[in-house]
């Protein structure tokens, strides 16, 4: 999922969330592929806030360092089988957000 | 060595929320009309739709996608109706206080997203009837830390830097400057605005979790939570370190790797959540 504004719309994205408008109530739906027309209204409609579209969001930090943060944040996994547990899935999940 | 605050006057302080002069106005205000018994949903809906922004925050909130109802919910009534007084009371706070979050510690209103929407889905995995309870108890379980940085911000200050030189976690730094920590100041709040005792527990023992005889689950569910929010590095509660699990909570929960890897998931959508309910 990426995050846009809705001047970096292009036709043939995916909304990966509806788009919404202030008051909260959905005006297109999740999956709607966006063309010209759905493009030129979101726009038209004014909606300030962030526009989620499909599409693999890039990671600000690299993995190295979010994997040696996460050792430091860990001295107590050592010997520690439930820690130890929380520790692994930790660091397969953040493997997964770089695949 | 600095004198260690008493428990009375910390008390004191927090049983007086609704007149303190440093609480900002829209809280003060929510608090009086929570303290009373009995508050009706015409009265709750009433107060926050004499607030804009309140109201923005607040429907931002119930319909972000990863609540749960994406834009379907257009009024305070409907949210009430929905969700029940308890959640609303609950969800109201947690907007309430997030720029005082923010003043207290920069990080603290991810960290408490970041826990509800944890306890939400661990909630659900458990099965339990209204997991929106375990969101609601996640976004103020650290509820007691606001009110501290907030009435004692030097004490405050000098705990959690104390908490980074000594490296150990901010509950234990607590103990230097205050007589009871942030979980039980956390309970005499929630009492006071009359929470559901599943809600006060929760939040009153979210470090010992052994310590909850009425709802144990519930309380494993946002101890779970919160350590899972920190072991993802998401926000910051004051803890440099992810504390130790408490080894009879886990394994009352029984997630398996899978599902701890599923947590962590939410806790990303969580992220883009906090983003959408701060835009304003």
């Amino acid at each position: 999922m990426i995050k846009v504004t809705s001047d970096k719309l292009q036709p043939g994205m995916r909304l990966a969330k509806p788009v919404m408008n202030k008051a909260g109530m959905a005006l297109l739906g999740e999956g709607t592929e966006l063309t010209e027309t759905w493009i030129a209204r979101i726009q038209d409609m004014g909606i300030e806030g962030a526009i989620y579209v499909e599409g693999k969001l890039e990671m600000e930090v690299p993995i190295n360092e979010m994997l040696a943060a996460l050792e430091k944040r860990f001295p107590s996994a050592h010997g520690n089988p439930r820690m130890e547990m929380i520790k692994r899935a930790a660091e397969k999940h953040i493997r997964k957000l770089y695949e | 060595m600095s004198e260690v605050i008493e428990s009375k006057i910390l008390r004191h302080r927090i049983e007086n929320i609704g007149s303190l002069p440093t609480v900002p106005d829209t809280l003060r205000k929510l608090s009086r009309i929570m303290e009373k018994p009995n508050v009706s949903l015409t009265e709750i809906a009433g107060f926050v739709q004499s607030d804009p922004a309140l109201t923005f925050r607040i429907l931002k909130m119930v319909n972000s996608a990863v609540y749960g109802f994406p834009g379907r919910i257009a009024s305070v009534s409907h949210a009430i109706m929905l969700l029940g007084l308890n959640v609303v009371k609950g969800l109201l706070l947690g907007v309430s206080v997030f720029e005082l979050m923010q003043k207290a510690m920069t990080g603290l209103y991810e960290h408490s997203m970041g826990c509800a929407a944890a306890a939400r889905i661990i909630a659900q995995k458990k099965g339990l009837r209204e997991p929106e309870e375990a969101y609601v108890a996640g976004l103020i379980h650290d509820i007691g830390k606001v009110v501290m940085a907030l009435e004692f911000t030097k004490a405050y200050e000098g705990a959690l830097a104390f908490a980074e030189t000594e490296h150990i976690s901010i509950m234990q730094a607590e103990k230097k400057f205050f007589a009871d920590n942030h979980a039980p100041l956390g309970g005499v709040l929630s009492e006071r605005w009359r929470f559901p005792k599943k809600l006060t527990e929760a939040i009153q023992y979210h470090h010992q979790p052994r310590s909850a005889v009425l709802f144990p689950l519930e309380t494993a569910i946002v101890h779970l939570a919160d350590i899972l929010t920190k072991a993802r590095g998401l926000g910051f509660s004051g803890d440099q370190i992810v504390p130790i699990v408490d080894d009879a909570a886990f394994d009352r929960l029984e997630l398996s790797e899978e599902d701890i890897i599923d947590v962590f998931q939410e806790l990303e959508g969580s992220i883009e959540a906090t983003q959408e309910v701060l835009q304003q």
